[in-house]
């Protein structure tokens, strides 16, 4: 055995980058945007439709629509029922879901290669034929209502729902949960979701993604075959501005009885997928709180112990999503958390990270990027976004590059300009009586409680 | 479909399995070792042991210390973690392939020379951080004490699996760094390990390195017998129940069943008819009761795979606002029986999803790597993820029919069920 030294880590070996797959991209007559990328390491191919209008281009009243619809798609066609539907799909082997969300709507299936040719007609007939039964349609409402109770007594769902109230002014869309309330779900008939299919399940504006063991010219001609006769925009259209509720810090606790640990999250709006500082800010953000040896973790769970972990993050949207701490911490040191994540917002919104941090980052983003290109679904997500953003064709070519082109610098501007602790709102879900108290004695801005019981 | 996985098995002089895996398509690599101990280890007293002990693993070892282990493989571009479970620990680093050395060599370290690094601030700090994920996954969680409920309703007192992994805040609180150092000498041994490369790699350099990292780790005496009684009936001989009125949002059922050791060959049976209850949408527990009778907002099946004793197989019915329990029991139950009268169909359909499923597990090196190694460890095998669909499609439809009879009565029950501490004022 050669002689090595144990004390420092072995150095690297050669390095071996492989690209994002190449993605055909084709027009089909009726306008469908398709994306195909053959990745043919084993016979399987993944699949994404997506549909533009989400939930953002929905009024306070109709909140839950589009996330209702998607979920009733699995209640059967115009010429199966959902049993039947769901027969036809898993004895092929082929799963197959839809669901709703702010950008639009997304139907995917996954499937062995050789059962593409059988599996894309069934989910075509079940976005573009859905029939919207109505003892089905009952059913996905009251799963839909009944999963609505179940978040308002799970104290981080609770957590979530309240601070995004607290970021955004009322009015702007993501200022509410994208699943809507139990007053607007509970007016909701099966009219309600097949005149929302009706006008918005359309081809423009939208993508279908198709990736694995699979032939572009075939794909063409089949998902011609699939979708012939089905045209037009979507009728809703997102129109908003984004807007804080407040420019101050502002505290608020829900009360959760006897709660034996507080659900935390510190934020406010944050900014859009678009942004030039999107590289920069998301080496910022990991350096604050995106990995496991981020600031805030190393701070929080591995000097102080006050948590089993702490993480921060952008959501990236069309239009600025939130910018959002979260973490659960135990009663006694509650304060002491906010108090330390507080610090660490101050810290880099104002100092910025250091070289060594933004190296690291670069680094393990350029890194990961790879790593999480291993399945086909993997690279279908990251290929549909292509689509949702109107991202680039060479965007994910230029990924790695524009990451490790980030500099100290840029990334102490980009926090500088999108973290700002003075106007974050802090949110504690956790037993008023126990917390409340020392979080107000904090003196971190005005502060409020709020005991009213969840599920009443 | 013949898809194979690769395996090459080796073991060096100190007892440690090696399974090997190359597959180069992708320049990603996994690395994946599995430890002979979970919670079936732990004597009375010491429950929760084994899982605050896998946290101090990740608290530095001779030549690393604290944070660099995340830091080094972060910084590669790499994820890594670890789980605690009833018959083993696992430990799980993917980078790409340039950094294989960088992962083996990190786990040989803690492997050979955790103990050097150990103190009392660390240990301190470990136990509030597992005492935060106790109370962030179970404590401060409607239904967060199922778990503990139901592990006492299937196991007897004395038998390893009556405590649950997270254990005790009490035992998590005794905890001594005599306790960490006497754990890590008598499980933490080459000899009672596995270690799985999968990925991008040259079969006869990795071998190499790991010779060169693991190979002057001291083998270790044989493990101890798994403390309490480890015999058990097959059956519970009878339905166990206990009932919690909880702030909880809605009903919920949880049946389970004890079923065959994992090592069992009827386990397979277990596994088929776990598929026909739930996997799926058209699987009979979603149809039925999800969509036909709308006596379920959802449903959930799924199979602990055990060694000692006996496995379980766990259904839940989460029910609505008013769902009556009694009546609730009584339509899973008979879902449940009726797969005495299971068809071919539902089984092909089984079948075909298994297929399917299978693919995408081996689509993912660190997946495949923990498949390698659990039935390496296990069961001396590690080809069995290459059998493992084989074994499925053998089974028929008089042996699903069969083990229904034999295993889905109210003599083998545990029935657990949540009530909304609410409903009583409506």
């Amino acid at each position: 055995m050669s002689a090595f030294d144990r004390t420092s880590p072995p150095p690297s070996g050669s390095i071996r980058d492989f690209d994002f797959p190449k993605v055909d991209r084709r027009r089909l007559s009726n306008g469908l945007d398709l994306r195909v990328a053959r990745v043919a390491r084993l016979p399987v191919v993944s699949v994404r439709l997506f549909m533009r209008s989400g939930e953002s281009a929905l009024g306070v009243d109709s909140a839950g629509l589009c996330v209702l619809t998607a979920n009733s798609l699995d209640g059967g066609t115009q010429k199966r029922s959902g049993t039947e539907l769901a027969e036809s799909l898993e004895r092929i082997g082929a799963r197959f879901g839809a669901n709703g969300g702010w950008e639009g709507t997304s139907a995917s299936l996954y499937c062995l290669a050789d059962r593409l040719a059988e599996a894309l007609p069934l989910l075509a007939e079940a976005v573009v034929e859905p029939g919207f039964p109505d003892d089905e349609v009952a059913r996905a409402k009251d799963q839909h209502l009944a999963g609505l109770r179940q978040q308002k007594m799970d104290p981080g769902s609770l957590a979530h729902d309240a601070a995004l109230a607290r970021y955004f002014a009322e009015g702007v869309p993501y200022a509410r949960p994208d699943d809507g309330t139990e007053q607007t779900i509970a007016g909701v008939t099966a009219d309600h979701l097949r005149g929302y299919a009706d006008a918005n399940y359309r081809p423009e504006n939208g993508g279908l993604i198709v990736v694995g063991d699979v032939d572009t010219a075939e794909v063409v001609e089949l998902a011609e075959r699939c979708f012939s006769g089905w045209t037009g925009s979507p009728a809703s259209v997102a129109d908003f501005e984004v807007t804080p509720a407040a420019r101050e810090r502002r505290v608020l606790v829900v009360h959760r009885p006897g709660a034996v640990q507080s659900e935390v999250r510190v934020g406010h709006v944050g900014t859009h997928r678009l942004t030039p500082d999107y590289f920069a800010l998301s080496v910022a953000n990991m350096v604050l709180g995106g990995t496991f040896t981020s600031r805030l973790n190393l701070n929080l769970r591995e000097r102080n112990g006050f948590t089993y972990g702490v993480r921060s993050r952008f959501g990236f949207r069309s239009q600025p999503g939130p910018f959002e701490v979260a973490t659960a911490v135990g009663n006694e040191v509650t304060p002491a958390a906010v108090r330390e994540i507080l610090n660490e917002l101050e810290g880099i919104a104002s100092r910025g990270p250091t070289e060594d941090e933004v190296a690291s980052a670069r680094d393990f983003a350029a890194g990961i990027f790879g790593l999480q290109l291993e399945t086909v679904g993997q690279i279908a997500s990251r290929a549909s976004q292509l689509v949702v953003f109107g991202l680039a064709e060479d965007y994910y070519h230029e990924y790695r590059n524009r990451m490790r082109a980030v500099t100290t610098e840029g990334a102490a501007e980009a926090a500088g300009r999108h973290m700002r602790p003075n106007e974050a709102q802090v949110v504690v879900v956790g037993d008023a009586d126990v917390v409340g108290p020392p979080l107000e004695a904090l003196g971190l801005g005005p502060f409020e409680v709020t005991r009213e019981q969840p599920g009443a | 479909m013949s898809l194979r996985v690769p395996i090459e098995r080796h073991r060096l002089d100190n007892g440690l399995k090696v399974v090997l895996s190359p597959d180069r398509t992708v320049p990603v690599v996994a690395v994946n070792l599995w430890y002979g101990v979970g919670s079936r280890n732990e004597a009375p007293g010491k429950t929760g042991f084994a899982h605050l002990f896998e946290h101090m693993m990740f608290q530095g070892s001779a030549h690393v210390p604290k944070n660099r282990h995340f830091e080094l493989i972060e910084k590669a571009g790499g994820t890594l973690n670890a789980t605690t479970w009833f018959d083993r620990t696992n430990y799980f680093d993917t980078v790409p392939s340039h950094e294989l050395d960088l992962a083996l060599w990190l786990e040989a370290d803690r492997m050979g020379w955790m103990l050097p690094a150990m103190n009392q601030e660390k240990l301190d700090n470990q136990r509030d951080v597992v005492k935060n994920e106790k109370r962030q996954r179970y404590d401060n969680q409607p239904y967060g004490d199922w778990a503990e409920r139901l592990q006492r309703l299937m196991y007897p007192e004395d038998h390893p699996y009556h405590h649950t992994v997270i254990g005790s805040m009490e035992d998590i609180d005794a905890a001594t760094l005599e306790d960490v150092e006497q754990f890590f000498q008598t499980y933490y041994i080459p000899n009672n390990a596995v270690l799985t490369v999968a990925g991008d790699f040259d079969s006869k350099s990795a071998l190499e390195a790991v010779e060169r990292y693991f190979g002057e780790i001291a083998s270790g005496p044989p493990i101890p017998s798994i403390p309490g009684r480890v015999d058990l009936e097959p059956k519970l001989g009878k339905t166990a129940r206990d009932h919690v009125v909880a702030e909880v949002p809605l009903p919920r059922l949880i049946m389970a069943f004890r079923t065959p050791p994992f090592s069992a060959d009827d386990f397979a049976v277990s596994e088929v008819c776990q598929a026909l209850l739930g996997m799926g949408r058209a699987s009979r527990l979603h149809r039925r009761l999800v969509r036909e009778r709308r006596v379920a907002k959802s449903v959930v099946s799924y199979q602990y795979p055990l060694l000692t004793g006996a496995s379980m197989l766990l259904t839940w019915a989460t029910g609505y606002p008013h769902t009556d329990l009694d009546m609730l029991e009584s339509a899973l139950a008979e879902e449940i029986e009726g797969l005495r009268d299971a068809e071919q169909t539902e089984v092909d359909r089984a079948i075909a999803l298994a297929e399917t499923d299978f693919v995408h597990a081996l689509e993912n090196g660190a997946s495949r790597a923990d498949q390698l190694s659990m039935f390496e460890l296990f069961f001396d095998d590690p080809g069995r993820v290459n059998t493992q669909l084989d074994r499925l499609r053998a089974v028929t439809v008089e042996q699903i029919r069969s083990f229904a009879l034999d295993h889905f009565g109210p003599d083998n029950r545990a029935v657990l069920t949540y009530e909304p501490a609410a409903r009583g004022d409506r």
